[in-house]
């Protein structure tokens, strides 16, 4: 071969300088690692310790929301919170004693809010909301001792209207595990909305926290600020609550228990939701001591229980002008044809009394409504069967939720046979059917379902879907309701304030025309020659109105239920009442004029089966 | 040489999954993991290519890298100040790592034509002009940093071409001039506290200094034994800076201590003796010089990182070659080493 090789050695050479050159460099950096980590460890573990860099949470102040009118329904306010950095704490007990001593909260508790703030590792943990002005100064003061405690300027959920907007506005607590895991927008420790509007829309009203991370020495204190992330609000929004009617509602009902529900029969938007006893909601505002969390709970009264969307009534009257609706629909009567009311029905060899003890004589559909006759509709409810009365209150809304954004809605219940063989593990016996008549026994409604089901039968014969933010709702679903039908209804709810002989007749003078149809059921079964007044409270009968106004072209429904108020005419409708007048008419500051010896319900429960004693509340 | 990239590898990869938890982007760890694997693949298949038909391809494979170089202003949209990324196809590629082995290429292409002992000036012209121009496109991104890096690939042709001494000392005595021309008039404040700061890393702790000082407690604290994967205070609290990037190996020595980092330069060490072997058993000068410009940069950027690292170097934003968070770089690096088994292969070819 006579390959001439390019002489390589000058190369060769070269290269050899420069791999001992980099094994040089490398041994080099082998040594200096010795030094910074064997040699010097320990001074730079020191340093290690040292060097606190905390990041900060900066919470998302949640956004505002307003009425129709652009009133404060909840805002927020600013409001100091403290904050442990779980890795500087020393000394847990003597830190958890300087805190007791500033009533933070009790030894205890505080105790554990610690040890959870250490296993969530390296972020700082909120462990007190809402520090009062000497607690911030005192944790100021004391910063060199404590120095894992620093008070946090930040946001707090407020409320102006307090508990009148308590059950509407729903609580905030903690974001869980699980809704840590299905959001990434939350953070460990965030307040999310768990009921009500902050639950419904936290997506807009939560906002992003931010977060803020700075050096801070050996005493807490900043140095430099590293890093700052700063959080996005939550989005402000409009709801079509009316806070005027609501305000008017609450001062209405005074210290009653029960709830009143307003809508506008139009389009299904709520104006007032309402129950009582409420709670004050800044107590959820912010992190809630367990203790008072469980005195809440204990309370018989049930004052976290939303009685406008979850607690279930017998619609007791309320549910004839349903019943009108229905029988005229299907043609089962003619609004001419009558009954004649002795004081009351024999049916199937029972009696039925009509509260009327003397009897109404002959009435006809409208004098019915008016009067409220109970014979008319126990004779009414023995010719169409239980199957039938069930598909009217079905198609009005009963026994179905009406899907109002705030969760935790009740059903209802609206009887049939198959149900009673289900849940009660027997038939359905025939008396019940009787009862179910006048809005007794086994038939249950929430106070939103029996104002939607007003709503239809003033609005034309639309079912609405009740909502707090325009435009979320499917539109009202027609319900085929003939204007001859709506018409006759609707004549005799306006006789039953404007009549003669209306049952709520008191409630008309001094005020605007309105429609409406009172309401009493059970608590328990009535006992002969007892009057309610002679009760006791919880024995006592519940009180309802649904009524509406302007009588032509109705604008708004109102259903109060008033537990144990004793009487429709006399305990809810005037609540009613007085909200209607200050939607429509001009206000009486005077009050109302209150029946003072209304006539009794006379209702005499099925013999077969007792109507559903005590359930509702 | 497969052994050491390995060991790197693995390293990399945990180093990335601890950080990736710091950062809270689980995704950090997995995309490295395909990138390396990605370069596993390319070094095979570049190892199974030969070289020399590669430095004949040489000149066009350069035209085309300083067409896109300078057509960069144009195609790349601005990305956190620089136009170094290239969209392609959901993916962002950075031409400069791969027109850097490119260049490397076309050196030892053109390195053929002297076999001469000692360089002639016409040579030296030529070769500086090679390298000058992409180097130039890049610092003009402006991406620093990676122009820097080309840098050694021109020191290692002169040095491997045979520039006589009179000339070095020229070069180091117009490069110290240089130095402090650019040092008056063009760099920018920031970029002077850096280097201020180096000569007395105490001047600014929070400041300019913070970077610095914050890898040496991460390095130091880590002791003999280390505090263990995904436990490093520094890393997992977020003090390190660029930690998945320039201070990777930080967080490294942090969670392994002395032994897991003398494990980590040990194997850079192995691979980079194992590169220059290579050069040394090349059968051509073509093979030397394109072994000996991928060792001399993988050398060059290594132990500049790992000095910044460790404390003695200004903080210059040059990453770890395969230890580093970065597609491109792992992927052009792959390629590199992939010529340079190229060179082992064939080293007793006569053809």
């Amino acid at each position: 071969m006579t390959f001439v090789r390019d002489d390589l050695r000058p190369v060769q050479r070269r290269l050899a300088v420069l791999l001992a050159g980099s094994l040089t460099l490398c041994a080099g950096v082998g040594l200096r690692l010795w030094t910074l980590q064997v040699t010097q460890a320990e001074r730079w573990q020191r340093a290690a310790e040292n060097n606190r860099l905390r990041r900060v949470p900066l919470e998302a102040p949640r956004g505002a929301v307003t009425d129709l009118r652009g009133e404060t329904v909840l805002d927020t306010r600013p409001a100091f919170q403290l904050l442990l950095f779980p890795e500087e704490l020393d000394n847990v007990e003597e830190t958890v004693a300087f805190l007791a001593g500033l009533d933070l909260a009790p030894a205890e508790e505080l105790r554990s809010r610690f040890e959870r703030a250490q296993r969530t590792s390296h972020l700082p943990s909120v462990i007190a909301d809402n520090l009062t002005w000497r607690q911030v100064a005192a944790i100021a003061a004391h910063k060199t001792d404590y120095r894992a405690l620093e008070a946090h300027p930040a946001t707090r959920r407020s409320s102006p209207e307090g508990p009148i907007i308590a059950h509407l506005a729903g609580q905030l607590s903690e974001a869980s595990p699980e809704q840590l895991s299905r959001n990434s927008r939350l953070r460990q420790g965030q307040l999310v909305g768990r009921s009500g509007l902050e639950a419904a829309y936290d997506h807009v009203l939560g906002g992003t926290p931010g977060n803020l991370v700075m050096v801070v020495d050996a005493l807490g204190r900043q140095v430099s600020q590293v890093d700052q992330e700063p959080p996005i609000p939550g989005k402000p929004m409009q709801v079509t609550l009316d806070m005027t009617l609501q305000r008017e509602a609450a001062a209405a009902m005074a210290d009653q228990v029960g709830a009143v529900v307003g809508l506008d029969p139009r389009t299904g938007a709520v104006r007032i939701l309402l129950a009582r006893p409420a709670f004050d909601p800044d107590l959820f505002a912010g992190r809630l001591a367990p203790a008072r969390w469980q005195e809440l709970l204990q309370d018989p009264l049930r004052p976290l229980h939303n009685r406008a969307l979850q607690a279930l009534y017998p619609p007791g009257s309320t549910i004839k002008p349903l019943w009108a609706a229905g029988l005229l629909l299907d043609r089962v009567r003619t609004p001419s044809d009558t009954v004649v009311c002795t004081g009351g029905a024999t049916i199937y060899g029972h009696p039925y009394r009509c509260w009327q003890a003397g009897g109404h004589g002959r009435v006809d559909l409208e004098q019915a409504l008016e009067v409220s006759c109970d014979t008319y509709f126990y004779y009414l409810a023995r010719d169409v069967g239980l199957e039938r009365l069930g598909r009217w209150a079905r198609l009005l809304g009963l026994g179905t939720p009406t899907g109002i954004e705030i969760s935790g809605e009740a059903r209802g219940l609206v009887p049939s046979d198959e149900w009673s063989r289900r849940a009660r593990g027997h038939p359905w016996y025939a008396g019940e059917t009787i009862s179910v008549g006048i809005g007794q026994g086994p038939i249950l409604a929430t106070p939103i379902q029996l104002a939607v089901a007003y709503a239809a039968l003033v609005n034309g014969g639309y079912l609405v879907h009740p909502h707090l933010v325009p435009g979320v709702a499917e539109p009202p679903t027609s319900l085929d309701i003939p204007e001859s039908v709506l018409s006759v209804v609707r004549s005799g709810m306006e006789r039953v304030v404007l009549g003669e002989r209306g049952t709520a007749r008191r409630q008309a003078p001094g005020g605007i025309p309105f429609g409406g149809k009172t309401g009493t059921s059970q608590v328990v079964r009535k006992r002969d020659g007892v009057r309610w007044q002679d009760l006791p409270w919880e024995q006592r009968h519940h009180a309802l109105f649904v009524g509406y106004a302007p009588l032509e072209h109705p604008e708004l429904v109102v259903a109060v239920v008033v537990e144990h108020g004793g009487d429709g005419s006399a305990a809810a409708a005037p609540v009613a009442a007085r909200i209607l007048r200050r939607a429509f008419g001009t206000a009486t500051p005077s009050g109302m004029v209150v029946a003072q010896a209304p006539a009794q319900p006379q209702v005499e429960p099925s013999p077969s089966r007792p109507p559903a004693a005590g359930g509702p509340s | 040489m497969l052994l050491a990239v390995a060991t790197i590898g693995v390293c990399s990869f945990l180093a990335q999954g601890s950080t990736a938890q710091a950062l809270a982007s689980p995704g950090f760890a997995a995309r490295q993991a395909v990138w390396l694997l990605v370069a596993a693949v390319m070094l095979v298949l570049f190892a199974m290519a030969d070289y020399r038909v590669l430095a004949r391809l040489a000149p066009a494979l350069y035209a085309v890298s300083v067409l896109v170089l300078a057509l960069m202003p144009v195609l790349a949209p601005l990305r956190s100040g620089s136009r170094a990324w290239l969209p392609l196809g959901g993916y962002t590629i950075q031409p400069s790592e791969f027109v850097r082995v490119v260049t490397i290429l076309a050196v030892a292409a053109l390195a053929r034509e002297y076999t001469l002992h000692r360089l002639d000036f016409k040579g030296a012209l030529r070769l500086t002009a090679v390298v000058a121009a992409p180097a130039f496109l890049v610092a003009l991104q402006p991406d620093l940093g990676v122009a820097l890096t080309y840098i050694p690939i021109l020191l290692a042709a002169l040095w491997l071409g045979g520039l006589p001494w009179r000339v070095w000392a020229a070069l180091i005595l117009s490069g110290v001039l240089l130095a402090g021309v650019a040092w008056t008039w063009y760099l920018k404040p920031y970029q002077q506290e850096r280097v201020l700061t180096v000569l007395d890393a105490s001047r600014d702790p929070f400041g300019a200094g913070y970077q610095q000082r914050q890898s040496q407690i991460a390095v130091g604290s880590g002791g003999l034994t280390g505090k263990g994967l995904h436990s490093g205070t520094q890393s997992q609290l977020r003090f390190l800076p660029a930690q998945h990037t320039d201070f990777i190996f930080a967080v490294w020595a942090e969670e392994t201590g002395f032994f897991g980092s003398l494990l980590l330069v040990a194997a850079y060490a192995l691979l980079l003796a194992r590169i220059f072997l290579v050069a040394m058993a090349a059968r051509d000068r073509t093979g030397a010089l394109l072994a000996g410009g991928v060792g001399t940069v993988l050398a060059v950027q290594s132990l500049i990182n790992l000095a910044m690292v460790v404390g003695v170097s200004p903080t210059t934003g040059i990453t770890l070659p395969l230890m580093s968070y970065g597609g491109s770089s792992m992927l052009a690096t792959g390629i590199a080493l992939g010529m340079v088994q190229s060179v082992w292969r064939l080293r007793y070819a006569n053809v």
